[in-house]
């Protein structure tokens, strides 16, 4: 990953609206050097690991893993399987349920945050609700989600929807607010109706805050997936987690948290790719 | 085509404070059928006050606004506006920024492209029509705005500072474009401005405004002169040095400097 | 777009809020869902309220949230004492920042909650483990605003100070850090609440105490009042805690400047 994304804040900021991008994406520095001081780091990473657990074991093989146990880890939850399914299974029974939550959250909150973008009487009958269950972390909704709907798909689906909702919402109510007054009267000038001003001016001008807080739903999905299966799941890399701690098998507890991390950067990759798509306009 | 008709028209705001801010007092102005006047006036005169209380997108406190013989009350397509800020659509192409308008009044794809087509050849922009406005110089933005304006053949063309945001080169390249465009298809124009050479040059009449309170302190008229020394064939800057160009524009400028106070 | 007037604003918002209550309150009351599911707001206020001198998994609920608040106070300080110090040293040095940025970026996206085993099987599950997993979830955003403050502060600012003699340390210290100040706040802001929200999700997984604990051990015992007396503790302290940070946000950018 290159240094031109490190500074995402929006990524880490919660539902803090995001910088503007120019701050955000620092000038492509010299990349030579910086590619192969970057991997030489890399590198050096990976051989004080060997170092320490293989070459001294320095570190205990039951507190960290060394490579050839990764790797023999790894090998058996392909093949083996491990807490119920091979690592296939496992990564896209989970995978499912976070793209199940983000899609409805999606799907749910865009909307809802236009409406109450565009509609004062909608934000001021609505904003009550979100200022008293905004304050309440996703994560601690999970009990509750299990109390109704027990430790099966839909009360993860139900967590992760609540968790990927509130960011859609926010940040596409933030976008529609932030859309150039200038715009707004030169479509009306030009004889714009309702449905164009929405389709034509508001989503596009709302359209890079929305991405936005789709990027920002997404990371609550996942983490708040990964929390939902370790507190009680049946499936899922969670669940794999949970096992092998209880197992006091560190290699898999690595082994999963690579593929949660993986999975992560590369559902996040996809939203870029669909943002840089849709936005053209962009310089 | 229609006429601009300000009757008494006045716009207060109460302040945070709690008095009462006048901005524009009694103006009583009349722009006829595709006559081109330009507005000048210090800063806090409430000239684009006044443009968008034509546009629809500000409402007199006393007094009425009529374009037409009918009152104005919402922005409608009858009276297109250029902004200072280009106000281009930034997710749109050059067409379909200048397209806009006509898809708006559901005109048919073959004439949008033919009104598109004759609008970037009128302003030497062939070519461009697949970019995005951030691709483009702020003149040749402006030349889009304008040009998205006229596609609409509004009645009327409001006009708030266009090329403030010029600099000075684009600036008057586009002061001559403007005027081969009026003079060619010429609209019923209100032209907000603070620069008085540009007022000067374009305007059928120059209507000059005094502040606090915003109202009208003269009236200059500039076509006589115009017609009878053949501006519209000379190039920007001969005109410029034209004694009848300098006399007026140094009366102008008398009437503005005037009310200009040692904290401007 | 209209403006509305400030009554009808208000209005609104009383009828919303009045909406949200009464619509609980009638569902939970209706018997269309089981009072055993979903209980009503008076339910939870009450049983928050017993909960408070009454103990519950060991603890009253108060003695929870201090088990809960010490912990996060750790992890947090822990995150911005490493993360602010890094972050403006990786804006200051290329070399630190090229060696740093590639393996920070790959543990971005593993999510902080992930940690829990680790963090359990090295240090615990009494403090260290929670400990470890807040830090995890508060490093990014302390070390992320940290380096872009640095990266904001004028290069010649920072020149003088080098012109005039200034070492490496007090560089850092006195120009890079006030310089950055704002900056670094906002993060600490964004920062206390992923690191509450940590603190929650590790107390689910593994704890003997502390207000997540509550919760888990309510969903157990299937009592839904007490899960969502615990909801409403966890949002109270997590609203005050970013009002406060709120409000020393404020400050500083009154006193340094915009970020």
């Amino acid at each position: 990953m290159s240094a031109p994304d490190m500074p995402a804040q929006g990524r880490a900021a919660g539902l803090a609206p995001a910088a503007p991008r120019a701050i955000r994406r620092l000038p492509a520095l010299g990349i030579g050097r910086r590619g192969v001081v970057g991997a030489l780091s890399i590198v050096g990473l990976l051989a004080l690991w060997w170092v320490l657990t293989t070459g001294t074991g320095f570190v205990a093989p039951y507190r960290f893993p060394s490579p050839a146990e990764f790797r023999g880890a790894l090998d058996q939850f392909v093949t083996d399987g491990y807490a119920g399914g091979t690592l296939w299974v496992q990564a896209w029974h989970s995978t499912r349920l976070v793209l199940m939550g983000f899609v409805v959250a999606a799907l749910t909150g865009v909307p809802l945050g236009l409406l109450m973008g565009v509609s004062p009487r909608a934000e001021a009958l609505l904003n009550p609700a979100f200022l008293l269950v905004r304050p309440i972390p996703p994560l601690a909704w999970i009990p509750l989600a299990i109390v109704w709907l027990g430790l099966g798909d839909a009360a993860k689906v139900l967590v992760i929807w609540f968790a990927a909702f509130v960011p859609s919402v926010i940040n596409t109510w933030t976008g529609v607010r932030g859309v150039d007054r200038t715009l707004i009267a030169a479509a009306q000038v030009h004889g714009a109706g309702r449905w164009r001003m929405l389709t034509e001016v508001i989503i596009p001008g709302a359209l890079p805050m929305i991405f936005t807080g789709l990027r920002l739903s997404l990371q609550a999905s996942w983490t708040t997936l990964v929390a939902a299966e370790l507190v009680g799941a049946f499936f899922g890399l969670g669940r794999v987690l949970d096992a092998a701690y209880r197992d006091i098998n560190p290699a898999m507890i690595a082994v999963a948290m690579v593929v949660v991390g993986i999975l992560g950067a590369a559902t996040t990759k996809l939203l870029g790719e669909a943002e840089r798509r849709l936005i053209p306009w962009r310089s | 085509m229609k006429d601009i008709h300000f009757e008494g028209v006045g716009k207060a705001f109460r302040t945070r404070s709690g008095s009462d801010f006048v901005a524009l007092s009694d103006v009583s102005l009349t722009v006829a059928e595709r006559e081109f006047v330009a507005v000048v006036g210090p800063s806090g005169s409430g000239k684009t006050t006044l443009m968008r209380m034509a546009a629809g997108l500000d409402h007199p406190t006393s007094g009425q606004v009529t374009v037409g013989g009918k009152r104005v009350t919402a922005p409608g397509p009858d009276r297109a506006v250029v902004f200072q800020q280009f106000a281009l659509f930034p997710w749109k192409t050059v067409r379909e920024n200048i397209a806009f308008g006509l898809r708006c009044q559901g005109a048919p794809r073959a004439k949008q492209d033919e009104v598109v087509a004759r609008y970037l050849r009128l302003m030497n922009m062939e070519g461009t029509e697949d970019r995005y406005p951030h691709q483009l110089s702020g003149g040749m933005q402006q030349r889009v705005a304008i040009a998205r304006s006229y596609a609409i053949e509004p009645d009327v063309l409001l006009m708030d500072e266009p090329f403030g945001a010029l600099d000075a080169q684009t600036r008057t390249v586009m002061q001559e474009e403007l005027v081969r465009l009026t003079r060619r298809e010429p609209r019923t124009t209100l032209f907000i401005t603070h620069a008085v050479e540009e007022a000067v040059y374009l305007a059928d009449r120059v209507v000059v405004l005094a502040r606090d309170p915003g109202r009208l302190r003269e009236i200059v008229d500039v076509r006589a002169t115009r017609e009878a020394e053949g501006w519209d064939g000379m190039a920007i800057d001969a005109v410029m040095d034209l004694p009848s160009f300098t006399h007026l524009r140094t009366h102008v400028w008398r009437l503005l400097r005037d009310q200009i106070r040692p904290d401007d | 777009m209209a403006q509305l007037s400030p009554l009808e604003r208000w209005g609104l918002t009383l009828l919303g809020t009045i909406a949200f209550f009464a619509i609980w309150q009638g569902v939970a009351a209706s018997g269309l869902v089981s009072h055993n599911a979903l209980p009503t707001p008076v339910d939870v206020l009450s049983t928050a309220w017993r909960l408070s001198f009454e103990p519950f998994a060991g603890h009253t609920l108060l003695q929870h949230l201090a088990a809960s608040l010490g912990r996060f106070a750790m992890g947090f300080g822990l995150a911005a004492l490493v993360g602010v110090p890094l972050g403006l040293a990786m804006g200051r040095w290329r070399l630190l920042d090229d060696i740093v940025s590639p393996i920070f970026e790959m543990l971005r996206f593993v999510a902080p909650l992930a940690w829990v085993p680790f963090a359990a099987l090295w240090f615990g599950t009494g403090i260290g483990g929670p400990v470890m997993v807040i830090f995890a979830g508060a490093l990014p955003p302390c070390l992320i605003n940290a380096y872009r403050g640095a990266k904001l502060v004028e290069p010649r600012i920072v020149e003088a100070a080098q012109v005039l003699g200034a070492s490496g340390p007090r560089i850092m210290a006195e120009v890079l850090l006030p310089g950055s100040l704002p900056s670094i706040v906002a993060g600490l802001r964004v920062s206390a609440g992923l690191a509450w929200q940590s603190l929650i999700g590790a107390e689910l997984i593994v704890a003997s105490a502390g207000i997540g604990y509550v919760m888990v051990q309510a969903q157990s015992n299937l009592a839904p009042s007490i899960v969502m007396a615990g909801m409403l503790a966890v949002g109270v302290i997590g609203l005050a805690l970013d009002v406060a940070l709120r409000r020393m946000e404020t400050l500083v950018k009154a006193r340094w400047g915009q970020a």
